[in-house]
């Protein structure tokens, strides 16, 4: 009835174990440097809507393919159903906030409140729907990578290892961008595709880390590693290169917490890895800043 | 006879459902405006993820589904929520949703991971449950020699009482509230004392919610904070107008998605049960854009 949801007869650190920790890595990586831009643009809660609004698409593409006689498990269906629908929220949202001068917040809230209610009303139908393929679409809430398989692992690194080589290649120009939108536009970049690549970026993270944090948490790996490089400063690229590394360490830390100990959804061990990520970064901030100082004085002395 | 067991289901079924609904809309939606106007409307979804965690640990450190003890603990979650968030933002200088955003995942986070791993599981709070809301589980169950009271679903009686509360806060402070939605330091000089009133009007936005949040679920408290506020806007002289111009245009369109969500199915001929939380929650956030449309067809001599 359930979906094989049964990690503990494979071995511990066997080749699926390796494979789900290096997705979940690559993972990590993107979230933080893909998190700067989106700290950088304040888009925090749009982030937080892209995330949730993966649902209704992943219900809507189960429920396509069940239709169509595929495996409703195949997981690029899935994540192309994932990803249309975050994209169209994480386009509409901007969209409602300034021709229908709703505000970024309540445009939002009425994104938030639409493709989640929306999600909420397919995933009731998948759950009654008479395969035993559903069991698998629940994890995507909270996330579990121990019941991830290698395919869905390879899938997560495809889309993640794209999006990273994309975000390298356009580093310069994306942050541009994000700084500077106007001087963008005059020196002659294309700010409305720049714009539209930032969005896809943000779309693949939600997309890729649907699977290992969960619609509902993923938006955490966005931020707060990002949050915490920008609290420990230093120049922008070197910010989300930070991000990176603390993102790394916390899709770690959540992957190998999910599989060591029954019942802890990945997702909920990742968000609890970046959030104490954030608020050791203040702490850590200031010993930094103290000891830069002294060196500084010692130098002038 | 058909007719009256009819008569006897809706009773059982559809009104404690309908009531809840109504309550909680009132409770979240008549302070949602003020939220709207400060410009937080997701300050709701916020504090609708962060009270999970208090929820949960007023469950296992009483043991039992007390009201007051996990009522307690959300608030004091809910509230703590937003000092940190706040804290976080002075200390760091990141924009607000940043923060709002990290604090309140990072509750939720918790909430999930005490829900998941201790007993809490085996009650109906199960993390689906939290976010998709239970809606379809409040019965009017009398027993067959105890007054029509016992029967009536525990949440409702929480939600009744939110509800009032918050109708009662609205008229006392009316006046303050817009002067501090509107224009804060003005409100400063004329006495209001705004850092209190923000307390007192946080602490209340998060009792209703916490109220509600068992019933609907996070999706829908995020669609009643926000939704009912911003369809009223575009069409509201006032403050008092706007509030209750929401609630009426809000309970019509909730009862509606409700009634889609029960009625949908069996007209297609399936016997699927849609989740209604999410349902009215959809047909809200439909509405908001669809009422700044239909403004532009109402002329309305000014």
């Amino acid at each position: 009835m359930m979906a094989p949801d049964a990690p503990f007869e494979i071995p511990f650190w066997g080749a699926n174990t390796i494979m789900v920790a290096i997705g979940c890595a690559i993972f990590g990586a993107l979230a933080g440097s893909v998190g700067t831009f989106v700290l950088a643009r304040r888009q925090s809660l749009l982030a937080d809507v892209a995330g949730h609004a993966a649902l209704p698409g992943v219900a809507l593409a189960f429920l396509v393919g069940e239709w169509f006689g595929l495996s409703g498990r195949s997981p690029w269906l899935l994540l192309l159903g994932g990803g249309i629908s975050a994209l169209l929220a994480a386009w509409s949202t901007p969209w409602l906030a300034s021709k229908r001068r709703l505000g970024a917040d309540g445009a939002n809230a009425v994104a938030l409140a639409g493709f989640f209610g929306l999600g909420s009303v397919l995933f009731s139908v998948v759950q009654s729907h008479p395969s035993g393929a559903q069991g698998g679409l629940r994890r995507l809430l909270f996330g579990n990578a121990a019941a991830m398989t290698s395919s869905d692992a390879i899938a997560l690194g495809v889309i993640a290892i794209v999006a990273l080589t994309t975000l390298m290649l356009a580093f310069k120009e994306l942050s541009l961008l994000a700084f500077d939108e106007a001087a963008a536009s005059v020196l002659g970049l294309r700010t409305r595709v720049l714009e539209w690549v930032l969005l896809l970026l943000l779309v693949a993270t939600v997309v890729a880390g649907m699977q290992v944090a969960g619609v509902a948490l993923v938006v955490s790996m966005l931020i707060a590693p990002a949050a915490a490089a920008r609290v420990l400063g230093g120049s922008f690229a070197r910010t989300a290169t930070t991000a990176a590394c603390i993102g790394i360490a916390c899709a770690l830390v959540g992957a190998i917490a999910s599989r060591a100990v029954t019942h802890v959804p990945t997702g909920s061990a990742m968000t609890l890895a970046a959030t104490a990520a954030f608020f050791l970064s203040i702490p850590a901030a200031r010993v930094l800043r103290n000891s830069r100082a002294r060196v500084l004085t010692e130098r002038a002395s | 006879m058909s007719s009256a067991l009819a008569l006897q289901s809706t009773l059982a079924v559809d009104a404690p459902a309908l009531i809840a609904l109504l309550c909680a809309l009132v409770a979240c939606g008549t302070l949602g405006n003020f939220l709207v106007l400060r410009k937080e409307a997701m300050t709701g979804d916020a504090v609708a993820h962060a009270v999970l965690p208090g929820l949960v640990a007023g469950f296992l450190i009483t043991g039992t589904r007390s009201i007051t003890a996990m009522f307690v603990g959300a608030a004091c979650a809910g509230i703590a929520s937003i000092l940190l968030a706040n804290w976080a933002r002075r200390t760091t200088r990141l924009e607000p949703g940043a923060t709002l955003g990290i604090v309140f995942t990072g509750l939720f986070a918790v909430g999930v991971l005490l829900l998941e791993t201790q007993g809490a599981r085996q009650v109906d709070l199960d993390p689906e449950c939290v976010l998709f809301g239970s809606l379809e589980t409040l019965f009017y169950s009398p027993t067959l020699n105890g007054e029509w009271y016992t029967g009536v679903p525990r949440a409702l009686w929480t939600l009744a009482a939110a509800a009032c509360i918050a109708l009662i806060a609205i008229v006392l402070f009316m006046k303050e509230l817009s002067l501090l939605a509107f224009d804060p330091s003005s409100a400063r000089h004329l006495g209001v004392a705004p850092r209190w009133l923000e307390r007192l009007f946080l602490a209340l936005v998060s009792a209703s919610i916490v109220a509600s949040f068992e019933a609907v679920g996070s999706v829908l408290v995020i669609g009643i904070v926000a939704c009912p506020a911003l369809i009223a806007a575009p069409h509201a002289r006032s403050v008092t107008h706007q509030i209750t111009l929401s609630m009426i245009l809000g309970s019509i369109i909730a009862v509606l998605g409700y009634a889609l969500a029960s009625h949908a199915p069996t007209l297609f001929g399936t016997a699927t049960a849609l989740n209604s939380a999410g349902m009215i929650a959809l047909v809200l956030a439909i509405a908001v854009p669809m009422s700044h449309v239909a403004k532009r067809f109402i002329h309305r001599p000014m």
